[in-house]
């Protein structure tokens, strides 16, 4: 008996040992955290771009607090729930990562994470428009690429929004998901959208008519 | 008492049995019948009713009811066929009365018939559910004579070609008609219907479809009505005489059809007499001839109120975008009282007060009034107007009713907020320059202002007129307290409360020494007594009274703005100036030197300075000089006032700048307080609570609702429901 659990406390303690390893690896010892050079390494390392959706998910899965940072406690909490020790284990966790945020239950959280994600100042509350037009193209991109370019095309002409706020960035998705494109149908612009969706919806119905 | 026997009374059955002679029934019937005839031949006085009520009763007694019975329905028959032919054969109009007396005649002849066989009324009759003797009576007549094949016809045509004598203006026997008539009623309203009413009605409807028709070819609509008008009453006053007073309906119902209801939307539209010329034109007793008569047809006065509400918008909206009219603002406004008033005098004069007419005129006024965004503007220039000399001389109870006249019309503005910025603006001008013509009237229209609108609206309003009252006792105090001061130039100041009064920033221009040193007196004055404030010279607003002398020697008292003083006193020291010198020294703003150095050397019977070159605009080069040539009728000139006039293009979008911004917390709070008492709500629920919310002083745009909304949002005061997205919390 005594004998299995330090057998399993021993893996544990030995998986992560690995993990803090791995941690390591990247980390940077002055500030006892991966800052945007280890990722860059862990990215290159990974095989995949630093730009790239997946990594995104990864800070998501790490609930990473700070862009481009991930702390110990994040890795060591992240790395567990993936259920990785090792650089291949996470390589091949990052492709049933995509397929967990996906799933409906996930992935507006995973959304809003994106989000929060990108406010860097303290007391930040909305991002500008140029990040939010790259932010949309990774996230929503792929699923969503007609609404996606239209909508990218709009935000970069109009001039009444500077910066998104998370209210008006949640509705996007909710706008990609509801609203029938490229007809616009079933908007309504009496409902509650957001001014902004308004707007480029008359600019849609303009440019169509 | 020997035994004697007991005898026994034994009763027996009666053995002989009564026969009534078979005779006997026939006897009496004769009897009856005779009766009979004698009563169909008005010799009746010899009979004796008591032996025939006998007889008859015997025969139903003896069970001869059937023999009574038919007996009485065949001789009736007779008699009735043999009143039929002598009906038959009367002429022309003998044929009615003919009919009526025999009607008569057989009325009182049932009568005693029935009086005479009222046992077998009683009796029989229920027993045997046969009609009663009154009934079967009217039966016959009606089977024998009405229905019969000469008379039913001729009967009917007769009353018809009467009644069409009378609609053309003979005169018929109305006395007759009218029994004729009830006795068709008397014989049972199925009677009544087919063989009267409803051809008359129908010949009725065929008539008057005819004459309308030709009517409305040859009169205009406020003859044809009157014409209508005339019919309709006609076929009521016939009803009462001799119709059937339960069915008035249907006649009228014929005519408002034909007359009316058919050619309505002809009438009103009719070119130069239709409704919209009657109401141009204050036409009264056509309009509620026209009321009156379509108010009885389904959608008349629909009809009326729709054209008169199109022609009211039409109109308004002419008004209100007419390029002539809007040079002049008291026009404009006098011009829309005007309308109010006749369109008000038409209302309660021919639409009888109509309630829903009256609804139409407010909306209609509502619809126009706002199409023009200076409406606010204008009323305020009118009310200004009004206040300085308009009411002059006029009684306390007409300035009333000509400050609730405004009232009304200020009622129908949209943008009651936009008013209120002009208003301040003119009555700090006015209270300034001391140019009202009332306390009172101005007192009265702000509590009228109050009841319209609430007191916020007011109270900044009020806040002015007692700073007017306290300046008059500072001023007071200033003066008991400076006793040196009564040689050497007056000063008169008004303390204004900022805030209260509409912001004008200025930047303070150079005084003249002699004033300067006297304003300093007075800060130090005041600021002893209200430490903590701060004063600041308002040299745009302001005038003064100078005493001036002229190279002849002519006196003169000018009065003129701040501005003016200042540039005059410097020619104290200067024979000439140029317009930079002035510039410098003054400090007066550009526009504001330009206007005032026009106004005293370019303005005829006021030019106090000469101006080289003698250009009509002042330009940077020029030079000034006193005018010693000056001359002028009075003793005391007035040099340019700073009267309230429209605004320019820039002013305009200004102010309207101005008021966009006070309306967005305005809208976020409402937002905030109905948040607060709901918790949660609907987005479409919000925009409609919002708007009723400001609805007194603004109409809200749902598109500036939903900006506030989001912006509080973002501060973290609303948030939007997770899983239904119309909905927002209020976030405590």
């Amino acid at each position: 008996m005594l004998l299995f659990v330090s057998v399993s406390s021993k893996a544990k303690i030995k998986g992560l040992e690995k993990i803090d390893r791995l941690f390591n690896t990247y980390a940077n010892s002055s500030f006892g955290m991966i800052d945007p050079e280890g990722i860059e390494a862990l990215c290159s390392d990974l095989g995949v771009d630093y730009t790239d959706v997946r990594i995104l998910m990864l800070a998501w899965k790490l609930k990473a607090e700070k862009q481009g940072y991930f702390t110990q406690d994040e890795w060591q909490t992240g790395l567990k729930a993936l259920g990785v020790d090792s650089l291949s284990k996470l390589k091949k966790a990052l492709s049933d990562l995509e397929k967990e945020v996906e799933k409906p239950s996930n992935y507006e959280d995973f959304y809003t994470y994106a989000f929060r994600y990108c406010l860097t100042e303290e007391k930040q509350k909305s991002v500008d428009i140029e990040s939010i037009c790259e932010l949309l193209n990774l996230v929503l991109g792929v699923q969503f690429r007609p609404q996606i370019d239209s909508l990218i095309e709009y935000l970069k002409v109009q001039n009444d929004y500077k910066v998104i706020n998370s209210d008006q960035w949640i509705n996007f998705l909710r706008f990609c998901k509801e609203i029938s494109f490229p007809d616009l149908e079933n908007y309504d612009a009496i409902q509650a959208w957001p001014l902004i969706l308004d707007n480029y919806v008359e600019w849609m119905r303009e440019k169509h008519s | 008492m020997s035994n004697q026997k007991k005898r026994i009374f034994q009763i027996e059955a009666f053995k002989n049995r009564v026969v009534v002679d078979p005779k006997y029934a026939e006897k009496t019937w004769k009897i009856l019948e005779h009766a009979i005839h004698e009563i169909y031949n008005h010799n009746a006085s010899g009979l004796s009713f008591e032996e025939l009520y006998r007889n008859a009763y015997n025969m139903v007694l003896h069970k001869f009811g059937e023999k009574l019975y038919s007996g009485l329905v065949t001789t009736m028959t007779a008699h009735l066929k043999e009143i039929s032919k002598s009906i038959e054969a009367a002429q022309g109009d003998l044929f009615l009365e003919e009919l009526n007396r025999k009607w008569n005649d057989h009325n009182k002849a049932l009568q005693m018939i029935r009086d005479m066989l009222m046992y077998m009324d009683r009796t029989y009759i229920p027993n045997t559910h046969k009609t009663p003797v009154h009934e079967l009576g009217l039966t016959l007549w009606r089977d024998n004579i009405i229905h019969s094949g000469k008379i039913q016809s001729r009967l009917l045509s007769t009353l018809l070609e009467l009644v069409h004598s009378e609609r053309t203006g003979e005169v018929i026997d109305r006395g007759l008609m009218r029994n004729i008539v009830k006795m068709l009623m008397d014989l049972g309203s199925s009677v009544y219907q087919e063989d009267f009413e409803k051809p008359f009605l129908e010949v009725s409807a065929e008539f008057y479809r005819r004459e309308s028709q030709k009517f409305i070819e040859c009169y205009d609509c406020g003859d044809y009505l009157k014409k209508a008008e005339i019919r309709l009453n006609e076929e009521i006053e016939r009803v009462t005489h001799y119709l059937d007073a339960k069915n008035e309906g249907k006649i009228t119902h014929v005519v408002e059809k034909e007359m009316i209801a058919n050619h309505m939307m002809r009438l009103v539209h009719m070119e130069n007499s239709g409704l919209v010329n009657m109401l141009l034109n204050d036409k009264h007793g056509d309009l509620g001839r026209m009321y009156n008569l379509f108010r009885r047809v389904p959608n008349g006065l629909a009809m009326i109120r729709d054209v008169m509400t199109s022609h009211l918008r039409e109109t308004g909206k002419q008004l209100v975008t007419d390029a002539e009219r809007l040079k002049d603002p008291v026009e404009y406004v006098q011009r829309l009282l005007d309308e109010k008033e006749k369109y008000d005098g038409i209302i309660s004069l021919a639409f009888s007060n109509d309630k829903t007419f009256q609804n139409a005129l407010n909306s209609s006024f509502e619809y126009f009034i706002n199409l023009n965004s200076r409406s606010p503007e204008f009323i305020s220039l009118f009310v200004d107007d009004k206040l300085r000399k308009g009411l002059k001389g006029v009684s306390e109870e007409d300035v009333e009713i000509i400050l609730d006249k405004v009232m009304m019309i200020f009622c129908y503005l949209q943008e009651k907020d936009v008013f209120e910025k002009y208003y301040k603006q003119h009555l700090a001008k006015r209270l300034l320059s001391g140019k009202t013509v009332s306390d009172d009237a101005e007192r009265s229209l702000i509590v009228k202002l109050k009841t319209a609108c609430g007191y916020q609206y007011t109270s900044k309003l009020e806040g002015m007129f007692t700073d007017m009252k306290t300046s008059q006792d500072t001023m007071q105090g200033f003066c008991s307290s400076h006793p040196e001061l009564t040689d050497g130039p007056t000063l008169v100041v008004q303390v204004l409360t900022t805030g209260s009064w509409p912001t004008q920033p200025s930047i303070t221009c150079h005084l003249p020494f002699e004033m300067s040193a006297l304003c300093e007196k007075f800060r130090s004055y005041y600021l002893g007594i209200h430490t903590g404030r701060r004063l600041s010279w308002q040299t745009n607003m302001g005038t003064a009274d100078i005493k001036a002398i002229f190279g002849k020697g002519q006196k003169h008292e000018l009065n003129v703005s701040t501005y003016q003083m200042c540039i005059l006193m410097l020619f104290n020291n200067a024979d000439r100036l140029s317009y930079k010198e002035i510039e410098q020294v003054t400090a007066i703003p550009a526009s504001d030197l330009k206007r005032c150095l026009q106004s005293m050397a370019c303005v005829k019977g006021k030019n106090v300075l000469r101006k080289e070159p003698m250009s009509k605009d002042i330009g940077e080069d020029d030079s000034f000089f006193v005018n010693e040539k000056f001359a002028s009728k009075f003793y005391k000139v007035k040099v340019g006032t700073v009267v309230a006039q429209k605004e320019s293009e820039p002013e305009k979008q200004e102010t309207r700048q101005r008021v966009e911004e006070d309306r967005k917390p305005q809208i976020e709070a409402a937002v905030v307080r109905i948040m607060k008492s709901r918790k949660v709500l609907d987005h479409n629920n919000i925009i409609a609570e919002v708007t009723k919310q400001l609805q007194s002083r603004f109409l809200a745009n749902p598109t500036e609702i939903k900006k506030r909304i989001e912006s509080l949002i973002e501060r973290e005061f609303l948030e939007r429901d997770n899983s239904d997205r119309k909905m927002y919390r209020y976030l405590a």
